[in-house]
């Protein structure tokens, strides 16, 4: 286990090279706007440049020359003005890099959902169904700061300290040199610390998630946990992991927090430095106060980039962190589609497997060397246990997979060679939850043929057996569905997705368990609307129910991605009704 | 306010830790802004009298200086360590304080937590709770005191720029604040929302993708999805700016108050009134002190969230207990009979119901309820658990149900759920948590009788086989069996099957009920009830109730 988390761990730094490269690369299309954040800092910097020397020129005046407070007058009104110059700057430079992350985040979050959906229909996005989304939403989210802080700070880092000292050095050449050689040794110390903490500190991130993961885990499963008895116990596992969490993360914070020690020490130190030497030069009367003042304001100044650049650290872990999950998927190529100009054939179509083959890399859940015929207007209904194949069997079927090898035929023609549109257009899926937006019946009813016309939608409502609940609701056909169809029970869903397929124009229909999880009675009701919808078009039926398999022509019983015999229902359910 | 006390006395055996975060967190500032004052009054005084040629004892300041600078560093260095050692015990507390505050609660008060997206926001509570103290308690409370001790520092030398001071102080730790709430309120609200919209909207769509292919509606989905990201990141900008807007105000308060320190101070060393060397002291200690109170407008700015956060936890964990529970064994079970008569009881969304049943399981009976979905056999076994109310009369070995606690009850019962949790952990680990001091004989025996035996053996890693985060790395079939055989190997004296076969293959099924049934022969004392409607189960009992749906109202 510990083994696993090392390699991971490790393998997660070096794809953080890469995702560090692609942010860079996402940072060009916005360059304008950072350039302009940049512009603006430096502009700040100026500003601060000169509150400074007034500040100081001021002090002179006042301690030195003994003069008179009208005389300051006009230099406090210039530093308030300066203050409302600095500020103004402060809010366009802000705006300036919103805008910039703005940018960003809208282009890749769009890029990166067509990407997804072009990689799923294929089957190939991978990673669970929440993870993908929390990548779009959130992930996207997360690179937020990356834009806004850690890379202007990279620049400003590299630009402000030289601009302060090339203006502090003609003023007072020793404490410049005391910067120049103390600035050096910040970013050295931190690398040489940041180093070692930067793999502890990712360890440590994808520890805390595990954490949360746990308890979260727990809380889910609170039921299971108090019929076992075992509430109480992991109470006391959640305080020791915790505290186990605690003491391991306090460990790599020691070591961590010492980059940022090692800033600090270094800034604080250079500027006591500064202050001792610019004492003894005024003790000896070589220096004005007003020069030496300007000094000691600006020596702070001077490793403020540094410091904000060891702040912003936490922004590029978190950018650099989304990145590794989002440039892998933007980075995939999806396979092409078909591109074929053939029209498939009206009417109900039939359709062979050649020798197909479709592995996903994977041991489970492929198909190998399949022959098989669906007759044109038959009921098929697919067996097997899960992993046995039957979901990529009914995924190359409809084309969402291309077999590796040996071909499908449409009515005699390769289903390579068909336009993919209008083949498409010709199947309808129904899966175990199906599709539902948050709209009217209606608008969910028409999704595959939005020209449908009531008597249509109300012909396709009865053949689907869905005429009785739809009646009963109080908006009929301009009920508005909650989110994923809430408000109605999964056998009223399905009967709905049939009613879809129904009025659709497609003449092929695959169902996925489309009665798994129905009572008896609900499972009756789907079974006659397939039975309804089965006139004239072809459908294949992954069930294991045995009411929904009398229904079918025949049984095709799928072991190991082969199919391994065909039958008839009743031959497939006798030992069942022996049984009984 | 009262959200902070409460969090206080949630955290309260932490306070050591806190108070110490807290006090170092005050001395860096101190140390912080003492090392500029006195800075600045040294070179001024070296200055002056460079100037006048009197002379100054520079050894005291400058080792001050140094010490301050030291101070300062490693100050805030230990302040860091204090302050997250605090933050991670607090946050070990409150863990287990909510997770025993939800054990009573389940599973009634919790349903609507079970969603993936609810889930998902509990989370994000939990994490935004725990950096109450870290991110709010912690900066305000040195802030605050920091605020007060620097106005009293410079009032020392010269009240007028204390006020001034003052004046600037409360603009930018209260004021500006206050108003940056104001404006990010709504556009805050609007992007949690949109926030959410796009998350249910992604989902959809990537559940949702084959169909949506076929019928031809990919892009019109992605439009959508783009139409979402684009408001959501509109919000998120416009907060981004008012965000600007605060960092801009403090910019310029800070500026102006060392101008009106200059002014005010230089008044006064111009009648003689505050020393001159003093002057540089105020002007750079003001400088440092805004600094230290620049981190009251980020902490303020988190609160509102973070009160909405713990709001909905607190809520949470006020909701009152659903099933109250017994303190005392006032009845104790003499055998393992169940008896239910005139039993009315509902699910609280009210679509299950049960109304007026009575049904007798006698020590070592087999019952299988059968019947359309919503006609309340799951709920049945979910009143025999505790886990509803119910009106009638329920004892197991003669025994009121209500009579007994909770936890005494649950040992006499042993229980498949309707929809069995995986943790995430091995195979074995999942069932042994019904019987963690199971014997290898009596868990190989378990495995066998859910029918696991075989898969088991073809995993590389055999019983050692992580489930993966909610089961996600075995099928619905397989995780069902994993569920039984933690019930199987608890060789609790009561066991409830809910749809013990659903999701397996026919054959699969078959086996499993013919391993049942041979268990049970050979545990002839057990008493059974289970629910299905799946015809193989049927053979699972001695007797078959089917129970329909009598539509009524419990009041």
């Amino acid at each position: 286990m510990s083994d696993h988390s090392e390699q991971s761990s490790d393998d997660s730094v070096h794809s953080g090279k890469g995702a560090e490269r692609w942010l860079f690369e996402e940072a060009r299309e916005v360059r304008g706007l950072l350039f302009s954040v940049v512009g603006l800092a430096v502009a700040i910097g100026v500003l601060i440049v000169f509150q400074a020397r007034l500040l100081a020129t001021a002090c002179q005046a006042l301690v030195i020359d003994g003069a008179a407070v009208d005389a300051i007058l006009p230099l406090a009104a210039v530093l308030v003005l300066l203050a409302a110059g600095r500020a103004l700057c402060t809010y366009i430079m802000e705006n300036r890099s919103a805008a910039a992350a703005a940018r960003v985040k809208r282009a890749v979050r769009s890029r990166l959902y067509r990407k997804i959906q072009l990689l799923g229909s294929a089957g190939l996005a991978g990673g669970e169904t929440g993870s993908l989304v929390e990548t779009v939403t959130k992930g996207v989210d997360e690179l937020e700061h990356y834009f806004t802080r850690f890379l202007p700070q990279l620049v400003l880092a590299a630009i402000l300290p030289f601009m302060f000292l090339i203006i502090i050095v003609p003023s007072e050449w020793r404490s410049g040199l005391v910067l120049l050689f103390s600035a050096p040794c910040i970013p050295l110390f931190m690398i040489l610390i940041g180093r070692g903490s930067e793999k502890l500190h990712r360890r440590q991130w994808s520890k805390l998630s595990r954490m949360a993961g746990h308890l979260l885990d727990l809380v889910a499963g609170l039921p299971d946990l108090v019929i076992s008895g075992a509430a109480k116990r992991e109470a006391e596992v959640v305080a020791k992991v915790s505290d186990d969490y605690r003491s391991a993360t306090m460990t790599v914070l020691r070591v961590a927090f010492l980059s940022a020690f090692t800033l600090e020490f270094f800034a604080t130190v250079g500027t006591a430095v500064v202050a001792v030497i610019i004492g003894f030069r005024l003790l000896s009367g070589e220096l004005p106060l007003g020069e030496g003042l300007f000094v000691l304001l600006m020596a702070p100044e001077f490793y403020l980039p540094l410091r904000n650049l060891g702040l912003s650290y936490h922004s590029r872990m978190q950018g650099v962190a989304a990145a590794e999950r989002i440039s892998p998927l933007l980075g995939k190529v999806a396979p092409a589609g078909f591109s074929g100009t053939l029209l498939p054939a009206p009417g109900a179509p039939a359709i062979t497997f050649e020798s197909v083959s479709f592995r996903y890399g994977g041991e489970r859940g492929g198909v190998r060397n399949v022959d098989f015929t669906l007759p044109s207007g038959s009921v098929t209904a697919l067996v097997g246990e899960s992993g046995a194949g039957k979901t990529t069997f009914a995924r190359l079927l409809v084309g969402l997979a291309r077999p590796e090898s040996g071909r499908i035929l449409v009515n005699g023609q390769d289903l390579t060679l068909l336009d993919a549109e209008s083949w498409r257009s010709s199947i309808a899926w129904v899966s175990q939850s199906p599709y539902f937006t948050a709209g009217t019946l209606r608008e969910n009813l028409t999704l595959g043929r939005p020209d449908a016309d009531d008597d249509e939608i109300a012909a396709a409502i009865r053949a689907a057996a869905a005429d009785q609940f739809i009646n009963k609701m109080s908006g009929g056909l301009d009920t508005v569905l909650g989110d994923r169809g809430a408000g109605l029970s999964g056998g009223e869903l399905r009967r709905l997705a049939l009613a879809r397929a129904y009025l659709s124009p497609a003449t092929l229909i695959v169902l996925d368990e489309p009665t798994a999880g129905l009572d008896a009675e609900s499972e009756k009701l789907v079974c006659d609307a397939l039975h309804n919808l089965a006139s004239g078009r072809t459908l294949l039926v992954i069930s294991h129910r045995e009411q929904t398999l009398s229904r079918a022509d025949r049984v095709a019983e799928m072991v190991d991605g082969r199919i391994d015999r065909i039958i008839t229902p009743h031959e497939f359910l006798s030992p069942v009704a022996g049984l009984v | 306010m009262s959200l902070i006390l409460r969090f206080l006395k949630i955290s309260g055996r932490q306070w050591r830790w806190m108070s110490a975060g807290i006090i170092l967190g005050v001395l860096v500032i101190a140390a912080n802004s003492l090392l500029m004052a006195i800075s600045g009054w040294f070179i001024a005084s070296m200055a002056v009298s460079g100037v006048t040629g009197a002379s100054f004892n520079y050894f005291f300041p400058s080792a001050t200086i140094r010490f301050l600078a030291i101070a300062r560093t490693v100050g805030r260095y230990a302040e860091r360590l204090v302050t997250h050692e605090a933050t991670f015990r607090i946050l070990a507390e409150l863990r287990v304080w909510l997770f025993k505050k939800l054990i009573p609660l389940t599973p009634a008060s919790l349903e609507r937590y079970s969603g993936g997206d609810v889930t998902g926001r509990l989370r994000a509570d939990i994490d935004a709770m725990e950096t109450l103290y870290l991110r709010i308690i912690a900066p305000m409370a040195t802030g605050v005191v920091s605020m007060v001790g620097g106005v009293v520092f410079i009032a020392c030398f010269s009240l007028s720029s204390a006020t001034a001071m003052f004046l600037f102080l409360l603009l930018t730790g209260v004021g500006l604040p206050l108003l940056v709430g104001r404006f990010s309120e709504a556009p805050g609200k609007r992007s949690a929302l949109l926030a959410a919209d796009l998350r249910n909207r992604v989902t959809d769509g990537i559940q949702g993708l084959e169909e949506l292919v076929l019928l031809g509606a990919v892009e019109r989905q992605a439009a959508f999805v783009d139409d979402l990201s684009s408001d959501l990141i509109d919000e998120q900008q416009r907060l981004a700016g008012i965000n600007g807007f605060s960092i801009a105000g403090m910019v310029f308060f800070a500026g102006s108050a060392v101008a009106a320190v200059l002014v005010t101070a230089g008044t006064e060393v111009a009648a003689l009134q505050v020393s001159p060397p003093n002057l540089v002291m105020l002007l750079l200690f003001s400088a440092a002190i805004f600094e230290s109170v620049g981190q009251l407008p980020p902490a303020l700015n988190l609160f509102p969230a973070v009160r909405e956060s713990s709001a909905r936890i607190f809520e949470l964990s006020d909701a009152p207990i659903p099933v109250p529970d017994a303190a005392l064994i006032t009845s104790m079970p003499v055998d393992n009979a169940i008896r239910f008569t005139n039993v009315s009881a509902s699910y609280l969304a009210g679509s299950g119901v049960l109304h007026d049943f009575s049904l007798t399981v006698p020590p070592g009976g087999s019952v299988v309820l059968t019947g359309g979905s919503g006609a309340g056999k799951s709920l049945l076994l979910e009143v025999l658990l505790r886990f509803r109310n119910y009106q009638g009369s329920v004892t197991v070995g003669g025994a009121e149900i209500t009579a007994l606690p909770k936890e005494s009850l649950l040992k006499l019962i042993a229980a498949v759920p309707q929809r069995p949790h995986l943790f995430n952990g091995s195979i074995r680990d999942n069932i042994l948590l019904g019987n963690p001091s199971a014997s290898d004989e009596l868990l190989r025996s378990a495995v066998y009788d859910s029918c696991l035996e075989s898969w088991i053996d073809g995993l590389p890693d055999g019983l050692d086989t992580q489930v993966g985060l909610n089961g996600s790395a075995v099928s619905g079939g397989e995780g069902r069996r994993i569920a039984l055989a933690r019930a199987l190997v608890k060789n609790a004296p009561i066991l409830l099957l809910d749809e013990p076969t659903e999701s397996l293959d026919l054959q699969t099924e078959l086996e499993l009920v013919s391993r049942l049934k041979q268990r049970f022969r050979n545990l002839p004392g057990c008493t059974i009830m289970v629910v299905s409607h799946r015809p193989a189960c049927l053979f699972l009992g001695d007797l078959t109730i089917r129970i329909t749906s009598v539509p009524c109202n419990i009041p």
